[in-house]
């Protein structure tokens, strides 16, 4: 004779990752590190301005560079003679809590006060998974369109800053990156959104003084 | 986009809790999907029929709950079911349904939860 029985399980897997994201935010609190999740669409400009904020931030910097094929990134990064840890995603479409977990564990993290974490280029899936980052910076440039913003709400939603990349080709791409900032705003009052174009060098130091501000909170 | 590695996890947890308790077969397995989550809950499904091949789970009928969004916005205070504006298969545009601003706290939508199983088990432990 067999019975038939209802097991409640109640177990959420995004939380689960969540709590780990938790885990690993205790782990470089105690560091004192401050960790960015540098997220955005493919191409936007998430390498070009980490390797910016490599040269140009006050503080020693390390680099989590998660790709489909990490090499490439991590290979940018490492010109810069700063901790770098490749992330190899493959298939999938975004980190997550444990994969950074590990690569926690391979960082001197004693030796650093910034880590950046740049996801891998896309806009939706990496919105379920926290890493353990003190702040998400999304980086959208003018060449996706300057719908991007109305076609993947969620992400900015959830951004604490937002730069708008490659200004100096908004007018040959015919995207208005006011109309960008506005569409930001409109989902997410009190972000900062900022303007850049990395090719010119534009914008970027206002970046690091909204970093160092929410460094200091 | 991640159903893949969605599927997996859900996979290790219902075999686990079944295995805990001395399930022959498993029958059914009810997941809460979050509306406002990246996962497309057909896709999900298949992932999990494909990876369930060659387990304890092989057969097992899936059910897939869908978990409405709910919101708290801060402009007007409205607490409740948003309005989700389906812009195309799985990104909800969110106003908020009393005063259609969108500056709000997400209160409900973002699950992922393995809620419960029915499983077989043999009857003549007790
Ligand atoms: N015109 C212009 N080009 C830029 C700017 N910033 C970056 N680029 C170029 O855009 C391309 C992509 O830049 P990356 O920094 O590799 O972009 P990414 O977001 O890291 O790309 P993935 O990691 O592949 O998603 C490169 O050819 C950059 O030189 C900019 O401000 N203006
Ligand atoms: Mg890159
Ligand atoms: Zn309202």
């Amino acid at each position: 004779m067999h019975k038939i029985a209802d097991i409640e399980i109640q177990h959420d897997i995004l939380i689960a990752n969540r709590k780990l994201a938790k885990r690993n935010q205790k782990i470089l609190d105690k560091a004192n590190v401050f960790a960015v999740d540098v997220l955005g669409a493919i191409g936007s400009g998430k390498t070009s301005l980490i390797e910016k904020l490599i040269q140009e931030m006050n503080h020693p910097v390390a680099v989590i560079a998660g790709d489909v094929i990490s090499k490439f990134d991590a290979g940018r990064f490492e010109k810069y003679d700063v901790p770098v840890i490749g992330l190899n995603t493959g298939k999938e479409c975004h980190l997550d809590s444990h994969l950074v977990e590990h690569a926690l564990q391979d960082l001197p993290l004693d030796e650093i006060e910034v880590l950046f974490i740049e996801n891998v280029g896309n806009l939706i899936c990496p919105v379920d998974f926290d890493l353990g980052s003190h702040l998400r910076m999304v980086v959208i440039s003018v060449s996706e369109g300057d719908d991007t913003v109305e076609k993947h709400p969620l992400i900015f939603k959830d951004a604490d800053l937002v730069i708008i990349n490659k200004v100096d080709i908004a007018q040959a791409v015919g995207a208005d990156e006011n109309k960008m900032v506005q569409d930001v705003k409109k989902l997410n009052p009190d972000v900062n959104v900022i303007k850049t174009s990395l090719k010119e060098n534009k914008g970027v130091s206002e970046i690091i003084k909204s970093l160092e501000e929410f460094m200091r909170q | 986009m991640h159903e893949l590695s969605m599927a997996d996890a859900i996979v290790k947890t219902v075999i686990e809790a079944a295995e805990k308790n001395d399930a022959i077969e498993i029958l059914e397995v009810t997941i809460e999907i979050g509306q406002m989550t990246m996962l497309n809950p057909e896709q999900l499904k298949f992932m999990l029929e494909v990876l369930s091949e060659d387990t304890i789970l092989n057969g097992a009928e899936f059910n897939m709950e869908l978990i409405p969004i709910e919101i708290e916005c801060l402009s007007c205070g409205f607490k409740g079911e948003a309005d989700s504006e389906e812009l195309d298969h799985y990104i909800p545009v969110i106003n908020c349904p009393n005063c259609e601003e969108k500056n709000m706290n997400i209160t409900a939508g973002r699950e992922c939860n393995v809620k419960n199983i029915k499983i077989e088990k043999s009857d003549e432990d007790a």
